[in-house]
């Protein structure tokens, strides 16, 4: 049987870390092709909920990446990212989804190697975990 | 109306995407998905040919929505959204799926980036079916300028945008325009003559019925926005009426005499009295504080004397309320006070000086007219000036103000000039010379005889008292014992930075400068649009960078804000539906800028959309799903992650 690929979905900010992909991408820097974006504004924009559909809707480890702290191009939104981060990680266990599915970082526009690194590292740490498990439970909580 | 009808463009991008994916399978896949009604494929949709198949595609088939399957957004989501919209589609209903950038450059395997690219071609077309139309708004704008702070910076910044018709405000917390040049008596390294550089900039802004200047002001309130600012500016009476010339009769008369901050400290002025002659406005102010009529009610003296009955001591502070379309923060810097660091003598050993004080001294609008002496009134022998003085320390000013190694190289050319025979030393560290003028000037001082000592750690100099004179003493180097100390100080922000910046809604950097839009693209713009930074007050700089940045920012500012034309909005703004809002104000806590509002009356939250930027961070804090961040939606989001995990 092949090995498992876990399937990780990132919410990505417009400004840093989209831009870091996409100079990965520049650079030809290959990394896990399971690893899929969804490009948001800004990681102040990702509302708990889209975690939790991704994690219901197959996801197997799910991550969001925002500009550098003080580098946030609205400000602070990824203050209020990290902070809702905090809460989540937290709330995850209940829904019996290891925190460890979930990442928070930072990955500026030109750091192509450090994307390509994240991406690597967190398709190694979940599939550590073995695939998500949970899906009729957490359906029944999130949907 | 049936189901959108969705075209979805293949781009071979050369061989960049095609040699990588098997565009054959997609396209065939494509074919058969009910909810695609046209699948093209082109060689290079971004070259000429490209876009005009693209276009003409788009007017012939009559499609809802496009997905344009090729490179990043960020490289050419704007050629096709424009490229739509003249074939009639709102840009709202284009999409791009990246697969060049995220899938054919980083998935070496040409099977598995062809599965990962379906999923991403997936993603995006389920997105485009609940794609809504994005309208372009725009706005009436104000085209006057505001600028804060009248040193070199801002008058600069005042003259280019009067020069172009502009009208202009300059407020100024002090009594007269200037800043700090005026506090110096030669401009390192031309040697330009300080005074004389700036008298003909200050009458221009005096003769220039564009601009008007107030001074002993402060701006109290910010708000608005780009293009729409209203501002509000508290003016302390100055006591005086505009009809005063500045000829000074009063000073005679006035029988107080108060310690000048102009001077800092080492020089005197009457409590009615100007910073120097030739200053604007010319009109003398009164120290209400000092001045006997304001203190006890005993003297006249001034009103007698005065030959144009100027004196007002009944002239009111005055507040008024005018509307800008941009505003230029030229507030400038303070210098760092050397009191906190005992080592450095300071306040404790006699003819210990700054930087900014010697500059006093050697200036002829300065408390000696321009004699440099000792405390004692003799004239020093000898002089050693200290660099970095509490800078690049993390208990004082933890980097370098760049221009203090300009102006301690100063001390020796002046020094030198008054006093004959005398020696100047200069114990430093690292020399900061950023330009080849700049290391000639210092070339020349060296050539002419200031010593230099290299210190291998600046933080460990002590300054004492001496059996000679002032020793200094440090690693790396002798003491030596001198006349007279100087301690290149530090710049940091000016004074209620923090305060003005709050007023402003703009940020502030971790060194208390304003913070710019761009470092290296917008370094002239604050982080708020419509609002500029020039000069010290955006981190220390020189004179000549000073000036640059305030022609630069209001360069941008009118280029950007043209009489009779509008400015565009950002279209993917957030919008509240008031009908599912609850009041509960996340949305307003969580918006960075303050584009959030609550009205009372129907007790629900607003989003001011000419403020909003987009960043659709209240869209995530609200519960209920009123706030919804425009080309973001909830929606729209939901139908992307499914697409990219179910094929
Ligand atoms: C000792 C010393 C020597 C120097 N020598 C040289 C040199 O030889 N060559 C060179 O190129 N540069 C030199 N510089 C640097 C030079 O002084 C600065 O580049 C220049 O003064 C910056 O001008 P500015 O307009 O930005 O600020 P400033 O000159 O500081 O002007 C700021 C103005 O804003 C006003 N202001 C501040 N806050 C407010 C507020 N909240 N509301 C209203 N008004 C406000 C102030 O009253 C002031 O008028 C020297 C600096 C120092 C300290």
């Amino acid at each position: 049987m092949a090995e498992f690929e876990p399937k990780i979905v990132a919410f990505v900010c417009n400004w840093c870390s989209y831009a870091g992909a996409d100079k990965a991408g520049g650079q030809k820097l290959a990394y896990a092709a399971q690893v899929k974006l969804v490009r948001v504004m800004c990681s102040g924009r990702v509302d708990p909920l889209f975690v939790m559909d991704a994690f219901r809707q197959g996801a197997d480890g799910v991550m969001v990446l925002g500009c550098h702290p003080g580098d946030c191009h609205y400000r602070a939104g990824n203050k209020k990212a990290q902070q809702r981060f905090r809460i989540l990680s937290r709330m995850l266990p209940q829904f019996g989804i290891e925190s460890d599915r979930f990442r928070l970082d930072w990955v500026a526009a030109g750091e192509a190697e450090r994307f390509q690194t994240i991406a690597n590292e967190m398709t190694d740490r979940v599939r550590a975990l073995g695939p998500l498990r949970i899906r009729g439970y957490v359906a029944k909580e999130v949907a | 109306m049936g189901r959108p009808r969705t075209a979805v463009f293949l781009c071979n991008c050369g061989p960049n995407i095609a040699g990588a994916i098997d565009l054959d399978i997609i396209a065939g896949q494509l074919a058969s998905r009910q909810d695609v009604a046209v699948v093209e494929r082109h060689a290079l949709l971004c070259s000429p040919d490209g876009q005009q198949f693209f276009r003409d595609t788009l007017q012939n088939r009559q499609v809802d929505n496009v997905v344009v399957v090729a490179c990043s957004p960020k490289m050419h989501e704007k050629t096709f959204q424009d490229l739509a919209g003249e074939a009639g589609i709102n840009i709202g209903h284009v999409q791009m799926a990246n697969v060049r950038e995220h899938c054919a450059w980083v998935t070496p395997d040409k099977a598995t980036a062809t599965a990962k690219a379906q999923l991403l071609i997936n993603a995006a077309i389920r997105r485009s079916l609940i794609s809504e139309n994005l309208e372009q708004r725009s706005m009436e704008v104000n085209t006057d300028v505001l600028v804060i702070g009248g040193g070199l910076a801002g008058i600069e910044a005042a003259l280019t945008a009067a020069a172009a018709g502009r009208k202009v405000t300059i407020v100024d917390r002090e009594i007269s325009l200037g800043g700090a040049v005026i506090k110096t008596e030669e401009v390192a390294p031309s040697l330009e003559c300080a005074p004389c550089l700036l008298a003909p900039r200050l009458a221009a802004v005096r003769d220039n019925s564009n601009i008007t200047v107030l001074t002993r002001a402060e701006v109290t309130e910010v708000r608005g926005f780009y293009g729409n600012f209203t501002v509000r500016v508290r003016r302390q009476a100055r006591a005086i009426e505009p009809s005063c010339i500045g000829c000074e009769a009063c000073f005679e008369v006035c029988p107080v005499t108060v310690p000048s901050r102009f001077h800092l400290g080492l020089g005197t002025h009457k409590a009615v009295y100007t910073l120097f002659p030739g200053s604007v406005p010319a009109a003398a102010a009164i120290d209400k504080s000092a001045c006997r009529h304001f203190t006890d009610g005993t003297c006249n003296a001034c009103v007698e004397a005065c030959p144009f009955g100027a004196v007002n001591f009944d002239q009111p502070d005055d507040e008024s309320e005018f509307a800008v379309g941009a505003i230029v923060v030229a507030t400038g810097f303070s210098s760092w006070d050397p009191r906190s660091i005992s080592a450095l003598g300071y306040g404790t050993v006699p003819d210990v000086y700054t930087l900014p004080e010697f500059e006093r001294l050697a200036s002829s609008n300065g408390p000696t007219h321009s004699e440099i002496r000792l405390r004692d009134g003799r004239a020093p022998r000898s002089v050693a000036v200290v660099h970095c003085a509490g800078s690049l320390r993390p208990d004082a000013i933890p980097y370098c103000s760049r221009v203090c190694c300009l102006g301690a190289l100063k001390v020796g050319e002046l020094v030198r000039k008054q006093i004959p025979g005398a020696t100047v030393t200069n114990i430093h560290h690292d020399l900061v010379l950023t330009t080849p003028r700049e290391q000639a000037f210092y070339r020349r001082q060296a050539h002419e005889g200031t010593r230099f000592l290299a210190c291998t750690d600046l933080a460990a100099v002590q300054v004492r008292t001496g059996d000679h004179g002032i020793r200094v003493e440090g690693p790396g180097f002798e003491p030596v014992e001198v006349d007279m100390v100087v301690l290149a100080t530090g710049l940091q922000p000016a004074a209620g930075t923090r305060e003005l910046a709050g007023l402003l809604n703009v940020e502030l950097d971790a060194d208390g400068f304003l913070k710019p839009d761009h470092a290296v693209l917008h370094c002239t713009g604050a982080s708020l649009d419509g609002i500029y930074v020039a000069g010290c007050a955006a981190g220390p700089c020189d004179l000549p960078t000073a000036v640059t940045q305030g022609q630069a920012a209001v360069g941008d500012a009118i280029s950007k804000l043209m009489p009779g034309r509008r400015i565009n909005l950002e279209m993917m703004t957030s919008v509240i539906d008031a009908d599912l809002c609850a009041g509960c104000r996340l949305c307003k806590a969580a918006c960075p800028y303050k584009a959030v509002s609550f009205d009372r009356e129907r007790k629900v939250c607003v989003v001011n959309e000419a403020i909003c930027r987009g960043c659709g961070t209240c869209s995530a804090a609200c519960p209920t799903g009123a706030s919804k961040a425009r080309h973001f939606t909830d929606a729209q989001i939901h139908a992307e992650i499914g697409g990219l995990l179910h094929g």
